[in-house]
Formats: C-alpha cells, sequence, structure tokens
C-alpha cells in the first residue's frame, strides 16, 4: 500500500529532518512507528499525503507516486486519512458537518446519504447524540473520535494516526485507543505514530523505531519489546518501559 | 453558564431599594459621590443648554425646507416616488429579516425565542418617535409625513408577521429555506435599488451627478463596502500566496494605498483613473469617486482579512487537505469563514470609517450629505443657520456608523462558536 524508499527532507531552516528513511507497508497491516522526539516519525508520516514535501528519494501510495503534480497528491489525499495530534476538527461547523464536509465536496456524493453514513460512524465511535454540538463543546477524547469518524468517512484505503493520544488528559486517552482498536479489527491499513507501548503491543503487526530521521528497526511487537536487536532500540525501550 | 454566576453578583445590589440601590451604584464613597455629581451636574447643564438652544433660538425652518434636498439632493421631483419605493421595499425587506430572524435561540440569552425581547421594544419606540413625531416636529409637508408613517408601519407589519410565523416554524425546513432566501433577497434588493435610482431598462435615466445628499453618501458607501470586501479577501490571499509575483503584487498596491491620503487620491481618480478603467465605467465623475472609495477600503481591508487569516491554526488547512479537499475548497469552506470571524471586528471599524470618508467627497464637488448641506449654508436665505444643519449632520452620520457597530456586535455574539450551539 505504502513504499517510501529512501525519503530525505530537509526543511527550510537547513535542518535535515529525514535521511534516508524507507518503509514499507502492506494492505491491512497495523504499523506503529516509535521514537525520540525529533526523530522525524511525524514528518515521515506527512509525507505520505504530502503535507510535507521530500528532496530525495521516492513514496509510492496504493500505486500511486507521489510528485509535485497537485492532482495526483489530491487524488492520493482522498485515498489517505489522518488524525492529528491536535484534532484539527473545524470548529465553526457542528461534528456532523465536519464530517460530511469532504465526502459531500470531493466525492459529490449525496448529502443525505453522507449523512446516514456520519450519523452510523458517530454511533460506531460512541458519540452519536453529539452530532449537532460544535467541537468546541466537546471533550478532547470526543474531538478526537469525531476525527476518526471525520476521516473515516471519506472511505480511504489508508488511515495516518499522528500521536492521536499525546495531547489527551490521560483518563481519555483509552477510549480514543479502543476506537482505533476497533478499527484495526477490521484489517484497514494503518500507520500510528505513538508512544502507547500497551496498544504497539495489542495491535501493531509490525513496530518501528525511528531515529534521526532513518528507520532503525522494525519487527513483530513481541520480538521488538523483548528481543530488540539494534543497541538504540534497546536504549530507546530503556527510557520509556 | 456565564448567566448565573451575573446573576449573583448582581442579585444583592437589585434586591435594595431602589434609593440604596442608587447610592450603592453612584457613591460608594465620598468622594466617588462627589465624582458622581460634578459629571451629573455637568451633563445636565450640557442638556439644559442644548435643549434650550434647540427649541428657544435655532429655526428649523432650514431643515423644514430642505429635508428632501439632504436626503436625496437635485434627484428629480418627478422621479422621486421610485426613491420612495425603494424606500418601502427596504422597510419591508428589513422587518421581514428581523422577523424571521427574531427568535433566534442563543445560548447567552434568558429570553430565548422570545417574539419582542427588550432591546426590540426599544427599537419599535425609537422607529415610531422618529417615523412620526420627526417629520411632525420639523412641520414637513403633510403627504411627506403620511409617507415616512408609511415606511414605518409596513417595517413593524412585517416584523410582527415575519416574528409570528418564525416562531411557528423555528428550525422547520422551511424557517431554513426563508432564512436561505434571506440571503438571496438583500443582494437582489441591492441590484433593484440601483435600477430604481439610476433609471434605464423602462425607467427615465437619472444621472449619478443628480444623486445627492444622504442618497449619494449612501450609495457610494454601500458600493464601496460591497465591492472592497471580496477585493480585500483577494488581496490578503494574495499577500499570502506562494506565488511570488501575486505576493509582492498585492504587498506593493496595499502598501501604496495604506501610504496616500484619500483625498489625493481622490483627485488622482478624477484626473487618471478614466483612462485605466474599462471605456463603460470611466466617465461618470460620481462612479469614479465610488470606485477609489472601493480601491481605498479594499487595501486596509485586505489588511484587516490578513490578520484573521495568521489567526486561523495552519492544522485547519492541513485537515481540509488532508480530507482531499482541494486549496480552493480548503480555503473557502474552512479557513476564510474562521478568518473573516476574527477580522470582523476590525473590518466594521473599516466599514465605519469608510462611510466617514465619505464625506471627503464634497471636497471633490460631490454634492454628498455634506456637500449638500454646505451648499444649503451658503444660500444667503439661510445664512446664520450652520450649526443646526451640522447637529442633522451629526446626528445621521452617527446613525449610520451606530448601527454598522450594533449589527457587527450582533453578528459577532451570534458567529462566536461558543454560541453556535442552537442555530439552525
Amino acid at each position: 500500500m505504502i513504499r517510501a524508499e529512501g525519503v530525505e527532507k530537509w526543511y527550510p531552516n537547513g535542518f535535515h529532518a529525514l535521511r534516508g528513511a524507507s518503509l514499507t507497508v502492506n494492505r491491512g497491516e497495523v504499523v506503529v512507528i516509535m521514537g525520540p522526539s525529533g526523530s522525524g516519525k511525524s514528518t515521515f508520516i506527512r509525507t505520505f499525503n504530502a503535507l510535507e514535501d521530500f528532496q530525495k528519494g521516492s513514496i509510492t501510495v496504493d500505486g500511486l507516486a507521489l510528485s509535485n503534480d497537485v492532482r495526483q497528491i489530491d487524488a492520493i489525499r482522498r485515498e489517505v486519512g489522518m488524525v492529528f495530534q491536535q484534532f484539527n476538527l473545524f470548529p465553526h461547523l457542528s461534528v456532523l458537518e465536519n464530517l460530511t464536509l469532504a465526502p459531500v465536496l470531493v466525492r459529490k456524493r449525496p448529502r443525505a446519504e453522507v449523512e446516514q453514513q456520519a450519523m452510523a460512524l458517530l454511533e460506531r465511535v460512541g458519540i452519536a447524540e453529539q452530532a449537532e454540538k460544535f467541537p468546541g463543546q466537546l471533550s478532547g477524547g470526543q474531538q478526537q473520535r469525531v476525527a476518526i469518524a471525520r476521516a473515516l468517512c471519506m472511505e480511504p484505503r489508508i488511515l495516518l494516526f499522528d500521536e492521536p493520544t499525546s495531547s489527551l488528559d490521560p483518563e481519555m486517552v483509552r477510549e480514543v485507543l479502543d476506537v482505533i482498536q476497533a478499527l484495526a479489527a477490521e484489517a484497514i491499513t494503518m500507520v500510528v505514530v505513538t508512544h502507547e507501548v500497551r496498544f504497539a503491543r495489542q495491535v501493531a503487526h509490525r513496530v518501528v523505531l525511528m531515529d534521526e530521521g532513518v528507520v532503525v528497526e522494525q519487527a513483530a511487537p513481541e520480538a521488538f519489546f523483548t528481543a530488540p536487536r539494534h543497541e538504540r532500540t534497546q536504549r530507546f525501550l530503556e527510557q520509556i518501559l | 453558564m456565564g448567566t448565573p454566576s451575573f446573576a449573583a453578583k448582581r442579585l444583592p445590589v437589585a434586591a435594595l431599594l431602589p434609593l440604596k440601590r442608587l447610592r450603592a451604584q453612584l457613591a460608594p464613597t465620598v468622594a466617588d459621590g462627589l465624582l458622581s455629581l460634578g459629571l451629573l451636574a455637568l451633563i445636565a447643564w450640557a442638556a439644559v443648554q442644548l435643549f434650550g438652544w434647540a427649541i428657544g433660538r435655532a429655526d428649523w425652518a432650514v431643515l423644514q425646507l430642505n429635508s428632501m434636498l439632504l436626503l436625496v439632493g437635485r434627484y428629480p421631483l418627478a422621479e422621486q416616488w421610485r426613491l420612495w419605493l425603494l424606500g418601502g421595499l427596504l422597510a419591508a425587506q428589513a422587518g421581514l429579516s428581523w422577523g424571521l430572524l427574531r427568535a433566534w435561540p442563543r445560548a447567552d440569552r434568558r429570553e430565548q425565542g422570545q417574539l419582542w425581547p427588550r432591546h426590540d421594544r426599544i427599537a419599535v419606540v425609537v422607529i415610531i418617535l422618529l417615523a412620526l413625531l420627526l417629520p411632525a416636529g420639523l412641520r414637513l409637508a403633510g403627504p411627506l409625513q403620511g409617507r415616512w408613517g408609511l415606511l414605518a408601519a409596513v417595517l413593524l407589519a412585517l416584523r410582527w408577521a415575519a416574528g409570528r410565523w418564525a416562531a411557528d416554524h423555528w428550525g422547520g425546513r422551511l424557517h431554513r429555506r426563508g432564512l436561505k432566501l434571506l440571503g438571496l433577497l438583500w443582494p437582489l434588493l441591492y441590484l433593484l435599488g440601483f435600477w430604481l435610482i439610476g433609471g434605464g431598462l423602462g425607467l427615465a435615466a437619472v444621472a449619478p451627478g443628480d444623486w445627492g445628499g444622504l442618497l449619494l453618501t449612501v450609495v457610494m458607501a454601500s458600493f464601496a463596502m460591497a465591492l472592497s470586501f471580496p477585493l480585500g479577501v483577494l488581496l490578503a490571499l494574495g499577500r499570502r500566496s506562494s506565488l511570488p509575483v501575486l505576493r509582492w503584487g498585492s504587498v506593493a498596491y496595499i502598501e501604496f494605498i495604506r501610504g496616500a491620503p484619500l483625498i489625493t487620491l481622490l483627485f488622482i481618480g478624477q484626473n487618471i483613473l478614466g483612462f485605466l478603467l474599462p471605456a463603460g465605467m470611466s466617465p461618470d465623475r460620481v462612479w469614479r469617486a465610488a470606485w477609489v472609495l472601493t480601491l481605498f477600503a479594499a487595501a486596509y481591508l485586505a489588511e484587516a482579512v490578513r490578520s484573521g487569516l495568521a489567526a486561523v491554526p495552519r492544522g485547519q488547512l492541513e485537515a481540509a487537505r488532508s480530507l482531499g479537499l482541494n486549496q480552493a475548497q480548503a480555503l473557502v469552506t474552512v479557513v476564510i469563514p474562521q478568518a473573516l470571524r476574527v477580522a470582523l471586528p476590525t473590518m466594521v471599524g473599516q466599514f465605519i470609517a469608510l462611510v466617514q470618508d465619505t464625506t471627503l467627497l464634497s471636497l471633490i464637488g460631490l454634492l454628498d450629505l455634506l456637500g449638500m448641506a454646505r451648499g444649503i449654508m451658503a444660500n444667503p436665505e439661510f445664512l446664520g443657520h450652520s450649526s443646526e444643519l451640522y447637529l442633522v449632520l451629526a446626528v445621521l452620520y452617527w446613525s449610520c456608523c451606530a448601527a454598522l457597530g450594533l449589527g457587527s456586535r450582533a453578528l459577532e455574539r451570534r458567529l462566536d462558536p461558543r454560541n453556535l450551539a442552537g442555530s439552525p
């Protein structure tokens, strides 16, 4: 589904954020990316839907090569949903409108049909009764669940999660992870950047460690957490476990 | 949520006897009391002086004789029915909008859904006073008095009828349709207004040079507002564009306009703009001035919008783009609505400045409200009555600007995300 090879990125200020990062994500696979802050993991998954550009290497998403072609990028973004650390719900639209905006505008689907689907999705993430409220009236955990439903409403083939629980109060982390875990059981292709070890162990098919802009190690969760091969992974695990 | 604590704070004062309450508010300490007393005396003295002048020495004949001149300038008498008709349509539309929007349930109001909230009752009294007592007090001709009364009657009747209807159909499909229709009716009425004022298409043409007084002021100000708004948004977007030509072009334009006094631009416009604009737009002096006003206001609006755009978090655009919206869709549906809400107070400030800037038109020889008044003062017949005229002018300009300010604050409250809960 995603094939990134030797991706290098420099920020305009000269910072070398990605130094030849490579990763392949297969259909239906759940990949968790971990790593110390500043290791480039967020930047890396943001290149998958072209929120960040890159200077060297290549990325193919669902058979489409990422290039500067705006239409190609829009086509990829339609198939790749993203959930952000800061939720990024649209505060001037109701919860329901947050979900229906893109399918109606981008996929040109009839509003009534999309609203029905959106209500079903809200039901699934457990906040159907908040559909007419505005994001500002919801808790962080509820907002993040709306954000997940919003991404799902576009029926993406791939979901990217950029630290989905990092700005949540501790008691709300669980409700969001439960939703993501339920999605993983439905064989949606997902790439999740997170620090939640328990989640990685239970949900991931493969755990990836990034450091200093490259993928250091990738392995099945049990192997990753119990028998890391790289010294860098061992140090990282010592710090977080 | 703020209401209970607000009420709790107010309650002790409200529960006191009126006299004690007054004392608690005006004179909690001796020094405060002296200050209050002094200021009250000053206000009373000023009011007595003004009132004494207004009914004693002031001669309101200058208004009585020139009321139509101040309102519409030298607009041909035979065609003035068109303006009254437009006035009637405006009153009807205003009443309709007022009624349809009134019962809007809002989180920040206790009197939700009330048919005649307190502010509306005050407004009704003011409208009746203005429409009936003022013309009568000025001893305008009978038919004129009748027309003003009729305008007020149309306005209030439709306010009543639409308010009743909206209360019955609140939030329903019909009401939503009605609100949508309003958004369409206002621009339509605006275009219709230009047709009625300017003529053509079956109506006798009235050259812009014959428009004057309040009519010209309102036409100029509203035209400049309506067109400078989209222009300002485009300029603000241009200033943030990644295309260097667009960016530097916008910056150069905005900084040039903001660096030049409006009056010089108006003079330049009278001489140069004729060459720059398409042929149909250029010939008339009034339209040239209207375009200068528009282009001038656009630069200031662009800066207001830019500050609004800067206040929208980057994540909003990213979220919209990651959902597959293209740049234009993301801007129109996600970024610009939020930016405009932030920029609204500044923008209305610019609009208020724009209304006042229209007085400069009198300096390039147009007969706007101020120009007309100066013309009347120059008439030997009315020599020595400039105070009366200036006072009326001040009140008229103040009314226009206050209306803008009130409307803006109402809109701000309505667009505040915290109050969005119950909107249809």
